[in-house]
């Protein structure tokens, strides 16, 4: 198979483990590229891709920039901090508006859950997912598990715990789907106030206790504490978070093995991690980074291989 | 009016022509004569329709118009016509207008635009002033005005002394009032049952909880009130339990469920679908079968098609931005009969308005006519073709149902697609 089973990248749960696999061996091809002296290939020359940024964000929109640019797709950008519905404009129409003027492709990161599904039965366009609320975070996902791959081989049979707030995550979301599509164990581990009540429905276990986590995993996924996304406390303090939740170089020395650890960012240092982790050998939260470009070349390669045809 | 019905099966468990297939004649609006064979010796309108089925005229107790202030959405006149194309002889119509219907003079201008119509239109009055939660409008007033009812259309009574004082106040004058089941801080910004669904979705779960303490609430507050409590549209199995139980201790309660709430669970979110967009939200099957369960053995009193016309500009939105609600008059019947027997469903379609102080009588001789024709066999798929609605929002939209409305005769006149 050389062509993914889906026309846009809305989730992960729309993905099987072929389009993952086509995925991962599409970035090693642009893994080698990005670090060669010409870091750029001249695939998507006569393609037009729009960056919709209907909330914030540094290093996703700059990874999908780079990544449309290495390609040589001509790029366009749009933020806005506000929703369009908010400044009067419906969403359907704001891209529609900028697919006349002849996109091919449109990434979006949405506040909310199900935008880009939305938007994908409403426009004629190749939709990218970018974030969308709490639900998904696909191309963070496909990265994370590509890291995983490059670091311990495989991702199948592995054991992964998510730790901190998956109650507002759409990257444990994503994650949660795309470990389980590629056979691996996935735990998730948290307070109980951020973890969703039906979590284990979607095939996870549950733990509310670090250590056991840790030393239950092979790989311990940190996310970051998402306070902008919280209308309540979900916990006292940030201390108390840490305390009971932040991964330190004494705890990750006191486990029965060395695990690797993982972190979307931005990080807050000290919180969910201290620094000495996360500039340890054992994170590879900087490969994630730089894996990111090459996994989003190659989402936007094959999807824009579907429109030529 | 003069009409002579041919060959209609009347359904009716508390008439003495209960499943029998006769002729019926009505004369000056009131049944006249009902025989095996009646020759229309006076030339009246004849009305002869295949597989015709007669039964006493429908209820609903739950239904929004939009007039006035969103006569975008729907006007009372065309839903009006709406509820008579769809079988229901009598409506009782939400208070939330704008203004919101809180007033002597407001309740008066909705009744007098419902006059002379074959569809008797019943407004409930809100609750609170301008239904906001806060201060108990003039019920007193509103019920002499022709309110049936007292009721802040979806949005819960968050202060329990509040709620206290209006079923203590409301039983002065026998004036039932209706509690929206959900506690709104458990809720929070929940738009979705909370399940598998939600947390696949990423969208924010609205949990049983929410609607059993707040039903636990009310319950409580009530048995030590006195007075008369609704509770409309519950949606838990759990909500069916406590409610069965608060009868079982006599307490005045009473409640009813939305048509959909019966039909769909949430699983049909994975879309994102917005016309599935509904609160109280869909839930599961597991509180499907508890509700028909209730409904069964009468612990749930009414159903409700909720019937609530959004504008498209409202629904095709993103998930979180849609407003809640969908059409049902139209689907109410098919759904209804699809899901369970037609004799329960007509049961269950002509329960409800002794509650709400609406008298009505079983088909007899030297009674008014206030019917509903329908034929319960035709099975099809519900399309826009079957919206007379102003909005569109259907969420029985493609749906297979069974059993369709022929109309009404009520009020002296004859409605008929």
């Amino acid at each position: 198979m050389n062509e993914l089973s889906v026309n846009h990248l809305l989730g992960i749960k729309y993905l099987n483990n072929e389009d993952i696999q086509l995925i991962f061996e599409t970035a090693d091809h642009f893994k080698e590229v990005i670090n060669r002296p010409i870091k750029k290939v001249p695939s998507l020359r006569d393609i037009t891709i729009a960056n919709l940024f209907f909330e914030n964000s540094t290093r996703t929109k700059l990874s999908f920039e780079l990544a449309e640019k290495r390609l040589s797709a001509d790029v366009i950008n749009f933020s806005a901090s506000q929703s369009s519905v908010k400044k009067g404009e419906t969403l359907i129409d704001t891209v529609n508006n900028i697919l006349s003027m002849k996109v091919d492709m449109v990434v979006m990161r949405h506040p909310n859950p199900g935008a880009s599904v939305f938007l994908s039965n409403h426009v004629n366009a190749s939709i990218i997912n970018a974030g969308d609320g709490a639900h998904e975070h696909p191309t963070q996902a496909l990265l994370d598990s590509y890291s995983i791959r490059e670091r311990l081989g495989d991702v199948k049979g592995k054991k992964v715990v998510i730790v901190g707030d998956i109650l507002h995550s759409r990257v444990a979301l994503s994650n949660i789907f795309a470990l389980k599509t590629q056979g691996a164990q996935v735990m998730v581990c948290g307070p109980k106030t951020l973890i969703p009540k039906y979590i284990d429905k979607l095939g996870v276990t549950v733990e509310t206790n670090l250590r056991k986590a840790l030393n239950w995993c092979d790989v311990a996924n940190m996310l970051r504490v998402q306070n902008e996304r919280m209308a309540v406390s979900y916990f006292p303090s940030a201390r108390e978070y840490t305390q009971q939740y932040g991964v330190n170089m004494e705890l990750l020395n006191s486990l029965d093995k060395e695990i690797t650890i993982m972190h979307p960012g931005p990080i807050n240092r000290g919180v969910e991690i201290t620094s000495d982790v996360a500039d340890s050998d054992q994170a590879i939260i900087l490969d994630q980074v730089q894996n990111g470009v090459a996994i989003r070349m190659a989402v936007i390669y094959l999807l824009a291989s579907k429109i030529k045809q | 009016m003069n009409v002579l019905l041919k060959s209609a099966t009347i359904i009716d468990s508390k008439s003495d022509f209960h499943n029998q297939t006769v002729d019926i004649l009505i004369e000056k609006g009131v049944i006249s004569k009902i025989s095996k064979r009646i020759n229309n010796t006076n030339d009246y309108r004849e009305i002869h329709l295949d597989n015709l089925h007669v039964s006493q005229g429908w209820f609903d107790s739950s239904v929004s118009f939009g007039e006035p202030g969103f006569e975008e959405r729907e006007t009372i006149s065309n839903g009006l016509k709406t509820a008579a194309l769809s079988g229901f002889t009598a409506v009782a119509m939400n208070a939330n207008t704008n203004p919101v219907l809180d007033s002597y003079a407001d309740i008066s201008f909705v009744i007098s635009k419902g006059q002379n119509n074959a569809v008797s239109l019943y407004p409930i009055g809100a609750l609170t002033n301008g239904s906001k939660g806060e201060n108990l409008a003039e019920l007193f007033d509103m019920k002499n005005a022709g309110a049936v009812a007292f009721y802040d259309y979806q949005k819960p009574i968050k202060d329990p002394n509040l709620m206290k004082i209006a079923l203590q106040y409301a039983d002065n004058f026998g004036g039932l009032i209706c509690s929206f089941p959900q506690e709104s801080k458990i809720t929070g910004l929940g738009v979705v049952n909370e399940n598998y669904t939600s947390t696949s979705l990423g969208l924010k779960g609205n949990p049983n909880l929410a609607e059993e303490l707040q039903i636990v609430r009310d319950l409580f507050l009530l048995e030590y009130t006195g007075g008369k409590l609704h509770i409309p549209t519950i949606s838990t199995a759990k909500s069916v339990s406590l409610i069965r139980e608060a009868k079982k201790k006599k307490l005045d309660v009473s409640c009813s469920v939305a048509i959909h709430n019966l039909f769909f669970s949430d699983s049909v979110l994975e879309g994102f679908d917005t016309r599935y967009k509904v609160t109280p939200p869909l839930r599961t099957q597991e509180d499907i079968d508890a509700l028909i369960e209730g409904l069964k053995d009468g612990t749930i009193d009414m159903v409700t098609s909720d019937h609530n016309p959004i504008d498209i500009e409202h629904k095709k939105v993103e998930f979180d931005y849609a407003e809640y609600g969908t059409i049902g008059l139209e689907s109410a019947f098919g759904a209804l009969n699809t899901v369970l027997s037609t004799k329960k469903a007509i049961d269950i379609l002509t329960k409800g308005k002794n509650r709400f102080g609406i008298a009505s009588k079983p088909i007899a001789l030297g009674v008014k006519a206030e019917l509903t024709l329908f034929n319960p066999k035709t099975t099809y798929t519900f399309t826009k073709a079957q919206i007379h609605s102003t909005s569109k929002n259907a969420i029985f939209n493609n749906v297979e149902l069974k059993g369709s409305v022929y109309g009404i005769i009520a009020n002296k006149k004859v409605v008929l697609k």
